[in-house]
């Protein structure tokens, strides 16, 4: 509860040091408070506010709180939010999750630019929604393009609508085949984590259950040896 | 100062909980004597920082009330400044509410409540009402885990978290079965049976009363804005079930004659609700009586045509109704937007219950207002993507073709199917368990009710009899068969 304050060192050591999404977003839920009262005419102040906001916002994201990270961007300093570059990314994020509109978020994960710090964040979020993408996929579609199927998880959809073997084989690496003859994807629908018995009383019940594997690897501190972030296609 | 810090840190858990009882209430006479007051609060601030919010927890609030009042001087409804968010006290404050000791601060109900409102008044005299939010919601699970008790708290609690926008703060409370009301004291009979404030209790009303001061008096009105702000919440966080159960609780409110205002606005959001969560109007309540819907009915003309124009897919309608300024002035226009949004999702769960299978074209034309094929595939992915409904997607190799959408895989049905079925054992379990206990709390009170109580006095007077000698009454009373088999016995 005690916790020091805040600034541009305390937030790094919080981004590395928490185990979890979850511990990441309740540590700096405890300091919303601190960052109320801080004012946005000081540069430096805004600096450390534009970057704590940030950091929170992808705490949300990794939390799969995307109504309460809406309600959050209304919640930070509006003077701030509309002048400063790294949340006007975030903004535009959201909008993009908000609408599902896959390529674009991948666009905005990839080529925005986004401050150092915030980096380890950014790079999660996007191995996180990949892999939310794929369940979804996977228990969605029976028969899949490849260029679609490429688009939903950030590929390269002109390859993949060649038929790349380097895309096609990412996708059968996680158990979906491949016809030739009908240049189809069928995907194998992945099991989720039963549902654990506290998530009835858990308040962040927007979560997936799959998020514990990503609490896991959220431990590794580095991206996850996913078959769809390990190359450039 | 060093006497008054001794005496004041007296107190510690004794032997017993008679014991400790017998130590909280001597302390409280000595912070209580009038003419301390002037001495501890000249010594305030040596006070405040050699005390433990935890240890000290009667302490502490009372030298930090004096410290208040003494800034205060004369104007009691003054806020002082010092109190202010991220000053001294405030800092004080805040630590205290999280950190307090939840069995002695029973003793101190109506200084708890005089905290947590001079906390939520700093933070909104700085227009940031979210700085109390977390304290306050801290101070109420402290002091209540369970929080089965209402108090006017609660609902300062809830309004709070709507003002400042931060959700899912308040869902920690909302997810719990706030189920009485502070229990009603003066009772002859709890002459007899008090029980010791600082002690392990079952059920928080023994400590919640309307006498202890964590509450103000409550009004029908605080109870309704409970629930339909706590709705209102749920309705951000877009858990329609959740907003339908809460709204459900508002329009049910007993009534005599006619139905309060707060009433009819959980009404109307009720009927918007339902068609989110349900695609349909949802059966009203069983235990709302038919003159009551009538009088609903009657005042939300607007709302019900609008429903009506959903329910039977009449989207031009729909869209007409929408368009009306009632919505805008009954702050319900975010609500209906989400209505229109609906429409084509409840429109293809439809065709499921007609077809099997359809292709995107046959979807665009039964269902959607979206003109582009492509729109169409775009928002029936998503919509099977995000578990909306069950159903599921063959595109074909040719891009000519359009894509097929297949209701009900059965797989996929059978283990969606196993998994609610489990969610909703696991919810009722839960459920059962708050029904047991509450059934435990209504019969330890009907054994302590006015009628138990003639009738022990009864069975005592029977006790005198000769023939029963000196037999427990309460023991006869318990196996009153006994009785009755005397009687009869007598009879053959």
């Amino acid at each position: 509860m005690d916790l020091p304050p805040l600034s541009k060192e305390q937030l790094s050591a919080v981004l590395k040091s928490s185990r979890s999404p979850t511990e990441l977003y309740n540590t700096l839920v405890e300091y919303e408070g601190e960052a109320c009262l801080m004012s946005t005419t000081d540069s430096n102040m805004s600096e450390l506010l534009s970057l704590f906001y940030s950091t929170f916002f992808f705490a949300h994201l990794l939390t799969d709180q995307i109504y309460e990270a809406r309600a959050m961007t209304q919640r930070m300093p509006q003077e701030l939010s509309q002048n400063d570059p790294s949340l006007q990314n975030c903004l535009t994020l959201l909008r993009a999750v908000w609408q599902r509109k896959y390529e674009s978020i991948y666009k905005i994960l990839r080529e925005l630019p986004w401050p150092e710090l915030l980096r380890p964040a950014v790079e999660s979020y996007e191995t996180y929604f990949q892999e939310k993408t794929l369940k979804e996929v996977s228990h969605a579609y029976e028969a899949i393009r490849p260029a679609t199927a490429a688009n939903y998880l950030g590929l390269d959809t002109g390859a993949a609508e060649q038929g790349n073997p380097a895309v096609i084989q990412k996708f059968t690496a996680v158990g979906w085949v491949w016809d030739e003859s009908t240049r189809l994807l069928h995907p194998k629908p992945i099991p989720t984590a039963p549902e654990k018995d506290t998530r009835l009383y858990d308040e962040k019940t927007g979560r997936s259950d799959w998020l514990n594997e990503e609490e896991l690897r959220w431990l590794r501190n580095n991206r996850p040896p996913s078959p769809f972030n390990d190359g450039n296609v | 100062m060093a006497e008054f810090l001794s005496q004041l840190t007296s107190v510690s858990s004794g032997s017993s909980d008679e014991d400790y009882d017998r130590r909280i209430r001597d302390l409280i006479t000595y912070l209580q004597q009038p003419s301390r007051a002037s001495e501890l609060s000249a010594a305030s601030g040596y006070l405040l920082d050699n005390l433990d919010p935890y240890l000290h927890t009667l302490s502490y609030l009372s030298i930090f009330l004096l410290k208040i009042q003494s800034l205060q001087g004369s104007n009691k409804g003054r806020l002082p400044e010092q109190i202010y968010p991220g000053r001294e006290l405030w800092l004080k404050a805040i630590r205290f509410l999280r950190s307090f000791d939840p069995f002695q601060i029973r003793y101190a109900g109506h200084e708890w409540r005089q905290l947590v409102q001079l906390v939520v008044q700093a933070a909104q005299a700085v227009s940031k009402p979210l700085l109390a939010v977390i304290a306050v919601r801290d101070a109420i699970l402290r002091l209540d885990p369970s929080s089965e008790v209402l108090t006017s708290v609660h609902t300062t609690f809830i309004k709070l978290t709507l003002v400042s926008r931060s959700y899912s703060l308040a869902v920690p409370i909302l997810e719990r079965q706030v189920c009485h009301f502070p229990a009603v004291t003066g009772h002859a009979y709890q002459n007899y049976h008090q029980p010791l404030l600082c002690g392990e209790h079952e059920s928080s009303t023994a400590f919640i009363t309307d006498a202890s001061g964590f509450s103000k008096q409550l009004t029908y009105r605080d109870h309704l804005q409970f629930f339909l702000y706590g709705a209102m919440i749920y309705m951000a966080l877009k858990r329609w079930d959740r907003a339908h159960h809460y709204l459900s609780i508002v329009i049910s409110c007993p009534v005599t004659n006619t139905v309060s205002k707060i009433m009819v606005e959980g009404y109307k959001k009720w009927l918007l609700v339902s068609l989110l969560r349900n695609g349909k109007l949802a059966a009203h309540p069983d235990v709302v009586s038919s003159h009551v819907i009538r009088a609903y009915q009657s005042l939300v003309k607007p709302y019900t045509s609008l429903a009506d124009a959903f329910e039977k897919g009449d989207y031009q309608r729909l869209k007409a109704e929408a368009a009306q300024s009632i919505w805008r002035l009954d702050n319900n226009t975010g609500l209906v937007h989400q209505v229109i949004k609906a429409f084509t999702k409840c429109m293809t769960l439809k065709l499921g219950r007609t077809f099997s299978a359809l292709t995107m074209a046959d979807v665009t034309q039964q269902a959607s207002d979206c003109s582009s094929l492509r729109e169409v595939e775009s928002l029936v992915a998503s919509l099977v993507m995000s578990g909306a409904f069950s159903a599921v997607l063959l595109q074909s190799h040719n891009y000519d073709d359009t894509t097929m959408l297949r209701f009900s895989n059965p797989i996929k049905s059978l283990y969606s199917r196993e998994q609610c079925a489990r969610g909703r054992i696991v919810k009722e379990g839960r459920q059962l368990g708050v029904i047991r206990r509450s059934i435990c709390q209504s019969n330890h009170e009907l054994e302590l009710s006015n009628e138990h109580f003639l009738f022990s006095q009864k069975s005592l007077r029977w006790s005198d009899n000769p023939g029963k000698g000196n037999v427990n009454a309460l023991n006869e009373a318990a196996g009153g068969g006994d009785i009755e088999e005397d009687i009869m016995g007598d009879i053959h």
